[in-house]
């Protein structure tokens, strides 16, 4: 009784409540896109929506058996059930391939697929390993270890192949970039092997994750510019991509040390002005070379680029998907065509294929138009910043860890998942969390939030 | 080591890749319109929905272009299953290579689309959309293939409509339609490939009128090409419309008369209501049945047999044949003359065949009489005067003031310029000025003698029949004319406002009279020319002429109107290399207005004569 109370009083209310809004949304847009005249019902369970509907019964009463559970139980058993979704990863592969993957465990759409039940384990193993060791201990072999863990069910994903899937994982490195535990060990063993060099750090090796994603980012942005002649503002002559590129990045390093002249302690002072330049020197460097890289490259290398892109369009061949994808998004406009009225993304025109799964945005953006999509994406940050706040609160670092994952799963998943249907990222199939059909995923993500707000509720009754 | 500061670092990406995201769904769905006409691409389509062309009432209310519906056999690929060539060949009476030769024609007919990104040629053709394999299949053709098509799934029939001429007569001044051309669809909205334009005569002219207006319906498509709904609940939409219907001035009875009388023969009949101008009947010899030339397998079987058929039956005489006018010119002449004042109605001149030649009459000592006997030397002496009127120093400049002022006169009678009829195709004939003589003899180098030859409507003058008719409406009224035309009414409005006008020669009244009692000498007082073209009840007033052809047999040519007193019909008939205007021109003129005004022919001999007389006509068999 006591404990019931417990749960009520501390429960994250606001996270679950985005959560079931979430929920509802998801639900409402899969009953328009997968609309049928002949079974008008949302109760029909011989289509789409029915179905769904009872993934999300079924979700919800997994959901109350996480609550009345003791969650000291996945802290215990993280190792165990690390090992049975591995061991599920290894049965998948002999099943027969569906759509060109093995990534089913059953018959038809009573299958599961335990590619999305084993981001909740590692997740799990993770949080659990990562617990273990104290901040002294981070050394090669920890990371090494913690490598291993995300290494192993990656590895029998993309045997599936589930490529989708095996990118959400390395959302696990961000996690690990939160607590510490950097590639830096490794890079310092070979650093300090020159002699009379003697770090006990290196700033690149500890910020490795930002710095990939800078360097990607930098890398698009001109690839994406390198056959454009920009008109600036203040400049009387055109220039071209990368060298508009680097201008910018300097207009921005230049304001930063300027700014941290202005406002930081005299001690950062120099060493945030280093770090600035050397940035500077490093991706205006990077943009040069990716440009000239690009441009020596052969044609039909890049012709590729060019596709994964966007730059070059090929709508009714490699690129249909997208292409009807963005032709569905765009044409929703301010306030959307209305309720139950996408005309190109429904699943009955087809135009959009997967337009209840993997394309499920597309409806939605097309149904109620930017406004909506602000909403949308209101709600997602909302839940993120939420689940960051909730992660930071905890008193234990499993919790903390554990938290972590979720959110940067989830971001991971919605980011690509639109980036998908706005050109910003490739088409790979991963479901958009609570809105995409399909089993699987909603028992995973639903079981991933519960668990979460479980160990949120208890977070105050042991430090663990 | 203290690592809470990250958090910000993960916060701060995940705040700015929403940021990101916001920016940009912000700019394909509301700034940039390209994907929002991309998806109307995808997933609307316009259908189109042709009515049938606007039908053809002659004066009497009878349909004579009227629409019968034909049926095309359409295919979709996609929806082909193991098609059995063998059999469908042998459905449609076709060999196996022609089945597998016209699928290439489909997909080679619909072009290629050039992709300016990506440099590549991409064939228009779509697997899923319907395409025409076999056109204009008559309801005999379908009913043999159509029980027969659930064997082949992919195809089906599709009913359209074609035009259909239940008295095949008039085939000329109707004209035909055929497939737009590339330029046509380009230039006006409104066709698509496939459809028809009126090609020749009223059917080109008035293109505009009968061609009606296209149902649109937008409809939401799926992938599949399935129409899904209505686009916008139909707010879009528009229904086809046929036009209304066109009413001719034209007597159909007299029409088809017509063609019988001038069957294998060369030539025209031309025949005009003067106190309308509309035109009654506008028969072209040789002709053609104008069924033969509806739809695309009839006009590529026969059009290249009318072409090159030596008699040319898709020539269109009444407009285009341009003809010296012979004698019947000099009533233009003596007109010109009185008014002119340098002569008058009494004004006699001998018969002087040392000036050119004539055959044997008494001299004519008035107008009426120079008509009646058609006097070459008279009409000599009265150009002459029209010409040399001695008003400007030396005998050059003055023929250039004669001729000019002369030429004035004529345009008044719309001569030697097209007379603006709604039909397409009119040639203007030729009524020369000073200018044209400067070209031909240098400036002041040309006097009367030099050009005489035009007083008796010879030499560089030329008329077509339909201005030939003309001048017998004008005469008929006595001064002035509409501008002949065949449309009484589209729909409820009347004709088109330049057949509203009245036009005036600048030849007064009173001088007419003295012409149309000529002209009536000529028919029926002995001495006359045409005292074949008598009628004992009908009052004809008539002008022969024999025009001479240089290349063979003299053309025959008759100019008339009838009653006297109260015109009804005005009539002009050519008929080429046919000898004496009075022996054929003038009975079947006769024979014409006594069909029209009483609806039956009295002398069933002469009626006889004509229709079995064969002409200067090539045959085409061997």
């Amino acid at each position: 009784m006591r404990k019931e109370e417990s749960l009520i009083s501390h429960l994250d209310w606001p996270l679950f409540i985005s959560f079931i809004l979430m929920l509802i949304a998801g639900m409402t847009t899969l009953y328009s896109v997968a609309y049928n005249d002949l079974h008008p019902s949302i109760f029909d369970v011989s289509m789409m929506y029915g179905k769904q509907l009872i993934w999300i019964v079924v979700s919800l009463f997994l959901g109350l058996l996480v609550f009345l559970i003791d969650s000291d139980i996945y802290r215990r058993f993280a190792f165990p059930i690390y090992g049975f979704t591995l061991f599920l990863l290894v049965v998948v592969l002999f099943m027969p391939a569906v759509h060109g993957a093995r990534a089913w465990i059953g018959i038809g759409s009573m299958g599961i697929q335990p590619a999305e039940f084993a981001k909740i384990s590692t997740a799990l193993l993770l949080a659990k390993y990562i617990s273990s060791i104290s901040v002294k201990q981070q050394n090669i072999s920890s990371v090494l270890t913690a490598s291993a863990i995300l290494l192993v069910p990656m590895a029998l994903i993309l045997l599936q192949p589930d490529a989708g899937t095996f990118v959400v994982f390395t959302s696990f490195l961000f996690v690990m970039y939160r607590e510490g535990l950097t590639f830096d060990p490794i890079i310092l063993s070979f650093v300090n092997r020159i002699p009379g060099v003697r770090f006990k750090e290196t700033w690149v090796g500890s910020h490795f994750i930002p710095i990939l994603f800078v360097m990607i980012f930098i890398s698009v942005i001109t690839l994406l510019l390198n056959s454009v002649q920009l008109d600036f503002f203040f400049l009387p002559f055109p220039v071209s991509g990368s060298i508009g590129v680097i201008s910018t990045i300097l207009i921005f390093s230049v304001l930063s040390i300027l700014f941290l002249q202005r406002f930081s302690a005299k001690r950062e002072r120099s060493r945030g002005t280093v770090i600035i330049i050397l940035g500077f020197v490093f991706t205006s460097g990077l943009s040069f070379i990716v440009d000239h890289g690009f441009n020596s490259l052969a044609p039909h290398q890049k012709d590729r680029i060019e596709l994964f892109l966007g730059l070059r369009e090929d709508p009714n061949g490699k690129d249909y998907n997208r292409n009807r994808a963005m032709a569905a998004v765009g044409s929703g406009g301010l306030l959307g065509k209305g309720y139950n009225k996408a005309s190109v993304s429904s699943v009955e025109s087809n135009h959009v294929p997967e337009s209840e799964t993997d394309f499920i945005f597309c409806p939605f953006a097309e149904e109620w138009g930017f406004v909506g999509i602000t909403f949308l994406f209101g709600l997602y940050l909302f839940m993120l910043i939420r689940i960051i706040l909730i992660a930071e609160r905890q008193r234990s670092i499993f919790n903390r860890v554990y938290a972590y994952c979720v959110g940067m799963i989830l971001f991971y998943h919605f980011a690509i998942n639109i980036g998908m249907n706005i050109g910003f990222a490739p088409v790979i199939g991963i479901p958009l969390p609570f809105f995409s059909y399909g089993g699987s995923s909603m028992m995973s993500f639903c079981m991933m939030m519960f668990i979460l707000l479980k160990l949120d509720s208890q977070r105050k009754d042991v430090l663990r | 080591m203290n690592f809470d500061i990250r958090r910000y670092v993960i916060l701060a990406f995940i705040i700015l890749v929403g940021f990101l995201y916001t920016f940009r769904l912000f700019y394909m769905q509301v700034v940039d319109d390209t994907w929002t006409l991309r998806a109307h691409e995808v997933a609307e389509k316009r259908i189109e929905i042709t009515p049938p062309r606007g039908v053809v009432f002659d004066r009497n209310g009878m349909k004579i272009v009227s629409n019968r519906t034909y049926f095309n056999l359409m295919m979709v690929e996609d929806e082909i299953k193991n098609l059995d060539t063998v059999a469908f060949a042998k459905l449609i009476g076709w060999t196996v290579e022609d089945v597998r030769k016209r699928f290439k024609e489909i997909i080679k007919g619909e072009g290629t689309y050039y992709n300016k990104i990506t440099g590549k040629r991409t064939s228009n053709y779509q697997k899923i959309r319907k395409y025409p394999f076999l056109k204009e299949l008559t309801l005999e053709e379908i009913s043999r293939i159509a029980p027969h098509l659930e064997n082949f799934p992919g195809f089906y029939e599709k009913v359209t409509s074609m035009r259909n001429y239940p008295f095949k007569s008039g085939a000329n001044i109707m004209g035909y339609l055929s497939e737009v051309n590339r330029e046509e669809v380009e230039s006006d909205h409104f066709y698509k490939p496939g459809d028809n334009i009126g090609r020749s005569g009223i059917e080109k002219f008035y293109e505009r009128e009968l061609r009606g207006r296209k149902g649109i319906k937008y409809i939401v498509t799926s992938a599949l090409n399935n129409a899904i709904e209505s686009f916008a609940d139909g707010k879009y939409d528009t229904t086809a419309r046929q036009a209304d219907p066109l009413k001719l001035g034209m007597d159909m009875i007299i029409q088809s008369y017509g063609e019988k009388l001038m069957q294998n023969k060369k030539g025209c009949i031309v025949a005009i209501e003067p106190s309308t101008g509309e035109i009654l009947a506008m028969v072209s010899a040789p002709s053609y049945d104008p069924n033969l030339l509806v739809g695309k397998r009839n006009i590529s079987a026969n059009y290249p047999k009318l072409a090159l058929d030596k008699n040319m039956p898709l020539f269109p005489r009444p407009l285009q044949a341009e003809y010296p006018p012979g004698s019947i010119f000099k009533l233009v002449q003596s007109l010109i003359g009185m008014q002119e004042g340098v002569i008058t109605a009494r004004s006699g001149f001998p018969c002087d065949k040392s000036l050119v030649g004539c055959h044997d009459h008494p001299s004519a000592r008035n107008v009426a009489e120079a008509v009646q006997y058609s006097c070459n030397p008279y009409y000599y002496a009265v150009v002459r005067r029209i010409i040399q009127q001695g008003k400007k120093k030396g005998i050059f400049a003055d023929a250039e003031y004669g001729l000019n002022k002369w030429h004035k006169y004529m345009r008044s009678f719309g001569l030697g310029k097209t007379l603006d009829a709604d039909v397409s195709g009119q040639r203007p004939g030729l009524i020369p000025d000073s200018k044209y003589y400067d070209k031909w003899y240098g400036h002041h180098q040309w006097a009367f003698s030099t050009i005489r030859s035009i007083s008796i409507g010879q030499g560089e003058v030329k008329l077509t029949p339909l201005h030939m008719a003309n001048i017998a409406a004008i005469i008929a009224n006595k001064g002035w004319f509409y501008v002949p035309h065949f449309v009484k009414s589209i729909g409820r409005k009347g004709p088109l406002a330049i057949y509203r006008t009245k036009k005036r020669t600048m030849v007064n009244e009173q001088y007419y009279g003295p012409v149309i009692e000529g002209m009536r000498k000529v028919v029926n007082e002995a001495g006359g020319t045409a005292s074949m073209a008598r009628l004992d009840d009908i009052e004809i007033c008539g002008k022969t002429g024999t025009v001479q052809n240089p290349h063979g047999e003299d053309h025959s040519v008759f100019i008339a109107f009838a009653p006297m007193n109260n015109p009804k019909i005005a009539i002009a008939v050519f008929v080429e290399n046919a000898g004496f205007g009075g022996t054929w021109a003038g009975p079947i003129a006769s024979l014409m207005i006594e069909k029209y005004l009483k609806r039956k022919v009295s002398d069933k001999d002469k009626e006889k004569r004509i229709i079995d007389a064969k002409l200067a006509y090539i045959s085409n068999q061997r």
